[in-house]
């Protein structure tokens, strides 16, 4: 670690590391105050397929912390800038709550396919329409490929197979953008001016935060709340940078020993 | 003629985009030449096998759409997965949980559905919803070891208002969620074709399969053995984007030329039929047969290579038989005829 530059970024999962659900981390609005006044960018990563990113900033503020819409990055952001990369029209089979995260993209003639979480969308004619434009070509991203998600009533099919059956059909791979796709943190430093090993990762994940981020090149920290379980830090390899407790923890370390 | 060609005693057709393109109000549209093809081949004495993978309805329904088109077909000579997948699950004393179309069900009338242990998926066409798919999902992830039959793995295929995914995305889909995979009745499975084969009474060796589908028509007949050759209808004109066939055609370019120069010479000749006969027409206007027939050797080592590249599983093939495509149907079964 010796060699590494001092810190000038820190990315910060949101769900499980500065809230679990609708409350705070205990200490977490005091600590990323205190991160505040030292001399480094802060961007708050997640992954979301139904979230925009007004309705993540609205449930921050409420909860006390000091954050900036242009300060949040998500899987959402992140299909978003390749679209415009691209320059491509996409059918956006997302839910409707994240429509404004695609605020401003042209969707007429539909020249790409992204897949968030949309059991709505995900119905046989849907399905062959999306197919056909990824059969002729169009692009298919995906915001994540997890395989199926916990409800109230039971588990419940998530993207991924929907993802997986059009690959198959098609032929082709599709584009992940979410954790923990090494461009997903690459895309949340853009405009820093910071490079992947300025950078570390805060969060309750060890493979898709902390394991992501260390693949990209930054250090990672794991938190031990949110989703957190003993022994989750053995998971990868490299282990995390560091493990500990919660997040104020974490800026504590940081302020201590990485600037 | 080529000496296997004189060899060949059965035919297995498949159906789909093969002798009509599906959908559609009147249930689908004949492609031209195809119901007289089929009268030709049995006219001939060749041993006929219809040898599908529709799962949208049972043979019977099936059977009485295709005759209504046209057709020369009866329901014992259609070999189709949901009486294969009835016989397995009966065997092996399976319960299944269907998700396939309405049309379908009667196939499955005499098996216990009570208390699922396994899923069987055909392709189930509207039935693929969300929470249809989300049903079977929930009984194999509730079951110690998911058990998943497959009536078919197809990509997609074509119907007369355009493509259309086939019940191997969806397969796909179920074996991602659960983390398994699904056992496959139906082309390409190896059993399957053999059913095929011993209903004709043939064995592979003598036998050609004509399909439209490069994977599961082509390359699963090959890995039985027999000879395969694909059709230019159906769903042809979408895989030759997709590399091998587009690959294979470019060597067939390739060697076209020295194929034209053969046909000339008199190694050719010799084994002509008259020169009014279609077959010489054929070989005339259409220099693909001619190399069907005279350039069957040279282009193996080019074919494995390009199949390879598609589909892995070509590569276990001990001797590459010819893959072509051919246009015009009349054409194909003149060449078998002669």
């Amino acid at each position: 670690m010796a060699a590494r530059p001092a810190l000038k970024a820190v990315l910060v999962d949101l769900n499980g590391t500065l809230h679990i659900e609708d409350s705070a981390v205990p200490g977490a609005q005091e600590a990323l105050k205190r991160l505040r006044s030292a001399p480094v960018t802060i961007r708050f990563v997640t992954n979301t397929t139904k979230e925009c990113k007004r309705e993540l900033l609205e449930r921050l503020t409420k909860l006390g912390f000091d954050i900036a819409e242009n300060e949040i990055f998500t899987s959402l952001t992140a299909a978003r800038n390749l679209l415009e990369q691209k320059q491509v029209r996409p059918l956006l089979l997302v839910d409707d709550k994240a429509l404004p995260d695609f605020t401003g993209i042209a969707t007429n003639d539909p020249n790409a396919v992204v897949i968030g979480l949309a059991p709505e969308h995900f119905h046989y004619e849907m399905m062959n329409k999306a197919f056909r434009l990824i059969l002729d070509g169009a692009p298919l991203i995906a915001i994540h490929k997890a395989r199926y998600f916990k409800k109230k009533d039971g588990l419940a099919l998530g993207p991924g197979p929907f993802v997986t059956g059009l690959e198959y059909a098609t032929d082709t791979k599709a584009t992940v953008v979410g954790k923990p796709e090494k461009t997903f943190f690459l895309e949340a430093l853009r405009g820093t001016d910071c490079t992947p090993e300025d950078a570390v990762m805060i969060g309750d994940d060890c493979r898709d935060d902390v394991g992501g981020a260390q693949k990209a090149g930054m250090r990672g920290i794991l938190v031990r709340t949110g989703k957190y379980r003993p022994a989750d830090e053995d998971k990868i390899n490299p282990a995390p940078y560091l493990t500990c407790e919660n997040f104020p923890e974490a800026v504590e370390h940081i302020l201590e020993r990485l600037l | 003629m080529a000496a296997w060609a004189r060899a060949v005693r059965g035919v297995l057709l498949d159906i789909s985009g093969v002798l009509y393109d599906s959908g559609g109000d009147g249930g689908g549209a004949p492609i031209a030449g195809s119901a007289e093809a089929v009268r030709r081949i049995k006219a001939s004495g060749l041993k006929l096998q219809f040898c599908t993978n529709e799962t949208q309805a049972t043979r019977e329904k099936f059977v009485k759409k295709l005759q209504g088109l046209g057709f020369d077909i009866s329901v014992p000579e259609v070999t189709a997965p949901a009486p294969a997948a009835c016989r397995i699950l009966k065997e092996r004393g399976l319960r299944p949980h269907l998700l396939v179309h309405n049309d379908l069900v009667p196939e499955f009338a005499e098996l216990d559905k009570a208390n699922p242990n396994c899923v069987v998926i055909g392709d189930a066409a509207e039935n693929f919803t969300y929470a249809n798919l989300n049903e079977a999902f929930r009984v194999l992830i509730g079951m110690e070891k998911p058990v998943l039959i497959a009536l078919g793995r197809g990509r997609y295929y074509k119907e007369t208002d355009g493509l259309k995914l086939d019940v191997g995305a969806y397969m796909k889909a179920l074996e991602y969620a659960c983390d398994v995979e699904a056992e496959v009745v139906g082309k390409p499975a190896k059993p399957f074709f053999e059913s095929a084969l011993a209903a004709m009474g043939v064995p592979p060796q003598q036998a050609i399969m004509i399909g439209d589908d490069i994977v599961n028509d082509v390359g699963g007949a090959q890995q039985c053995g027999m000879r395969a050759v694909q059709v230019r209808t159906g769903k042809y004109s979408i895989q030759k984007k997709e590399g091998a066939v587009c690959f294979i055609l470019k060597k067939c370019r390739d060697s076209a030329t020295k194929a034209v120069e053969e046909m000339k010479s008199s190694s050719f000749q010799g084994g002509c039929p008259g020169s009014n006969s279609p077959l010489h027409l054929a070989l005339r206007s259409w220099i693909k047969v001619g190399q069907f027939l005279l350039g069957l050797q040279r282009q193996e080592a080019e074919l494995q290579h390009g199949a390879d590249r598609r589909c892995k599983s070509f590569s276990s093939q001990s001797s590459p038989p010819g893959l072509l495509a051919f246009q015009p149907w009349g054409l194909l079964s003149s060449a078998l005829l002669l």
